[in-house]
């Protein structure tokens, strides 16, 4: 009890929590992968509990500045056997608590004696245990390939956390951890789901290429190198081959089973002193390199003390995380690019408005566009369309042209989207079709709609208060 | 025009819009219990005949589309008052207009059925995210002969002496209270899911349950205490313990620097908490 305690309490700073992206048969085994993802819980901070989210241990041998497990931080500590965790994990699955297990770990003693536990317990879970639903691994840091290829092997999701946005807060926060040894098994990660053709790639930023060609292989020379900004020339990272091959592990094993979910990573906001424009463009190269299925972004929570870091008093930067997020999303659905975005504007996207809006404000000359002629690429790129209301109003297209009251049945966001469109010819914005104008108009939409998405001070109402107000209305 | 009365039941609402085509033009479909005559059209009660039901069921599959079948069905389950017009004016609608009648989006008659569609659909996604089995004994007997499931423990015995008997000993059960009538449509996940154990899906208000095993699953009549044969079923020893551990580990998940119970709320009703174990007891957010 104790324990799950401390080692879920080191174990939430982590942000994935997503159990989508594989399925699988249950085949006589207990339980099975949902394509989708299914969330079975929302813990008080309003984020989805879909994983039983741990840390194997939280003893740790690294010091990284940032993180609330580090050496120096006094606080208790503990490590699971890992046929307790696959035990429990086990019963919290029967009872439909979870999807599968997150597991995460500190670095206890070494790299490789911690990832061997891990894998222990992994393979308890599968072989024994005969679990087949969703296991999530991190990878540490240094971890070596033969290992990280077995993780691979009983694994949906493999994640390597990227930790910092660039190479210099990486040196400054988490010295003990090197890009080097972050990039080797990213790659090598790529490259396996190469092999067993099972890279997809982000969201639908490849769509229609083929990714497991020889082509997409990282050599030992791979980019990675490159992808944090600058060039690490000190260390070329030549004397890495690719492993899992040169080891002699099984190459090609046939459809998808290693991390049939693939490969994302992590990164903390707000901690060292990237723009939003250094941060996104260290996620484009990460998702054009290695092409991984996503990135998370987690907005930096002082939890320990640091004289290079934020005060212990300062507030999570959420909002600046909610727009990196809504920044990704057109990365990897809507065909943007980092330089797209940030183009004659600035190195940081704009906290009152969507990046979205931001993007088509600055280029209201593409505006108004007719929605139906537009292109479906065209149509995603208007603010308040998204691909379901973009499909949507293709397949209408072609029995009947769409008229402006169709648009809010197919789901477009109409209050934003009316002014960056026509329909039949005619324009809807009621406004001046300048910038300012637009943004105004936009701005007070907003502040209605989505303010309280971050307000704290919202309390629950008591039962004799509800009451109350119910009577003052004249409902009862 | 008319008004036609219906018992409640799929065949009822198909053998109504039978009567739609050969007897007289419908006004609105009712379920007997709620009608309320009204001043303009009479009414007339349906006896539910499988063989007319029948030919409409078929002559959707055909003349519309086995997707619009599948709507109409979705919709059918759903709790919302006037569901049976809204059918009843997509079905007329697509008979008229054929297979396409799925991209018509904007057509009033199509916009109301996809609505009732899209809620019995996310309530059955609720229904997949917030059961919460308990690990139950049944009392005496075997609990795998108990729910009546189809297939003999021998053979699984035989498969794997050691962990059929560990999942022979204990039934999986649930207990919810959706608002649409959903049950049917989760089945399917939970039977596949865990194949392994017994299973028990209980609709409070609606006193029917899913009993599944092994892939196999069925609806039945419930009520909460006593299996189909009669045995009754009670908490296992170590329940109570896995449930505070999960109590435990969701009260420490949380980021207190995020607290958003609002958030919390959006994503999870407070409606679906009295069964929910993490929270249950809990009086509010933390």
């Amino acid at each position: 009890m104790q324990k799950l305690q401390i080692l879920a309490d080191s174990a939430k700073y982590d942000v994935s929590c997503s159990s989508s992206g594989s399925s699988r048969e249950a085949a006589g085994r207990m339980g099975n992968g949902h394509m989708a993802g299914i969330c079975h819980s929302w813990s008080a901070d309003g984020r989805c509990v879909s994983l039983l989210k741990v840390l194997f241990t939280n003893k740790c041998v690294y010091n990284c500045e940032y993180c609330v497990n580090k050496r120096t931080n006094d606080f208790p500590r503990a490590s699971f056997e890992p046929d307790e965790l696959a035990r429990l994990t086990i019963e919290f699955y029967k009872r439909n608590y979870i999807e599968g297990l997150f597991l995460s770990s500190a670095v206890e003693v070494s790299p490789d004696y911690t990832a061997e536990r891990i894998l222990q317990c992994l393979e308890l879970l599968r072989y024994k245990y005969e679990f087949a639903g969703y296991i999530h691994a991190k990878i540490i840091p240094g971890v070596s390939p033969e290992i990280l290829h077995r993780i691979g092997l009983v694994a949906d999701r493999l994640s390597v956390n990227i930790e910092m946005p660039s190479s210099k807060s990486l040196a400054a926060f988490a010295p003990q951890k090197k890009p080097k040894q972050i990039f080797a098994p990213m790659r090598q990660i790529t490259n396996t789901l190469i092999e067993t053709r099972s890279l997809k790639g982000p969201g639908t930023m490849f769509k229609g290429q083929r990714l497991n060609t020889e082509a997409n292989y990282l050599g030992p020379m791979g980019l990675g190198e490159n992808v944090m900004g600058q060039a690490d020339e000190s260390d070329p990272g030549a004397d890495l081959p690719v492993l899992a091959r040169a080891a002699g592990a099984p190459a090609a094993r046939g459809k998808g089973t290693f991390a049939a979910a693939g490969q994302t990573t992590q990164m903390i906001i707000g901690a060292g002193g990237e723009t939003d424009a250094g941060i996104l463009a260290t996620s484009e190269n990460l998702y054009r390199t290695f092409k991984m299925k996503r990135v998370y972004y987690s907005a930096y929570i002082p939890v320990v003390d640091s004289p290079i870091l934020p005060d212990k008093q300062t507030a999570p930067p959420l909002k600046r995380e909610h727009r990196i997020y809504q920044a990704d999303w057109l990365l990897r659905f809507y065909g943007f690019t980092v330089s797209e975005l940030f183009r004659s504007g600035g190195e940081n996207l704009d906290p009152d408005l969507d990046p979205k809006v931001t993007w088509a404000l600055r280029n209201l000359d593409l505006f108004p566009m007719e929605i139906n002629t537009a292109s479906y690429e065209e149509l995603m790129r208007i603010p308040g369309i998204g691909h379901k209301s973009a499909k949507r109003i293709m397949h209408q297209r072609r029995f009947a042209a769409v008229r402006f009251d169709d648009l809010k049945k197919m789901g477009v966001v109409v209050k934003r989207a009316k002014y960056f469109l026509l329909c039949c010819g005619r324009y809807y914005g009621n406004r001046l079709f300048e910038p300012e104008t637009i943004r105004n108009s936009l701005l007070q939409m907003e502040s209605g709609l989505q303010l309280s998405m971050f307000d704290n001070d919202w309390k629950r109402i008591e039962e004799g208060e509800r009451q109350e107000k119910l009577a003052a209305a004249g409902v009862i | 025009m008319i008004d036609y009365l219906y018992d409640g039941t799929f065949e009822g609402l198909l053998t109504c819009i039978y009567h739609h085509y050969y007897t007289d033009k419908a006004a609105g479909i009712f379920p007997r219990e709620e009608y309320q005559p009204s001043m303009l059209h009479g009414f007339m009660e349906v006896e539910t005949e499988e063989d007319k039901a029948a030919r409409v069921y078929e002559a959707i599959e055909e003349k519309i589309s086995g997707y619009a079948l599948r709507m109409v069905y979705r919709a059918f389950l759903s709790d919302a008052p006037g569901k049976e017009t809204v059918i009843l004016k997509f079905v007329v609608l697509g008979f008229r207009i054929g297979p396409s009648i799925g991209s018509l989006h904007a057509r009033p008659e199509v916009y109301a059925l996809e609505n009732l569609v899209r809620k019995v659909g996310n309530e059955r996604e609720r229904m997949l995210q917030f059961v919460r089995f308990e690990v139950m004994e049944a009392a005496g007997t075997s609990p795998v002969a108990a729910t009546g499931a189809a297939h003999d423990v021998a053979a699984a015995g035989a498969a794997d002496g050691e962990l059929a008997e560990r999942h022979a000993a204990q039934i999986l059960y649930a207990k919810i209270e959706p608002t649409c009538d959903v049950l049917a449509l989760a089945a399917h996940h939970f039977a596949e899911r865990f194949s392994h154990d017994p299973l028990i899906i209980h609709d409070v208000g609606r006193n029917k349950a899913v009993f599944a095993y092994e892939g196999d699953w069925y609806v039945a009549d419930f009520d909460g205490t006593h299996l189909p044969d009669g045995t009754a079923i009670l908490q296992s020893d170590d329940e109570r313990s896995y449930q505070s551990l999960w109590r435990t580990y969701f009260d420490h998940i949380a980021i207190k620097e995020r607290t958003n119970p609002r958030c919390q709320k959006n994503h999870m009703p407070v409606r679906y908490w009295k069964h929910l174990t993490e929270v249950n007891g809990l009086t509010g957010p933390v």
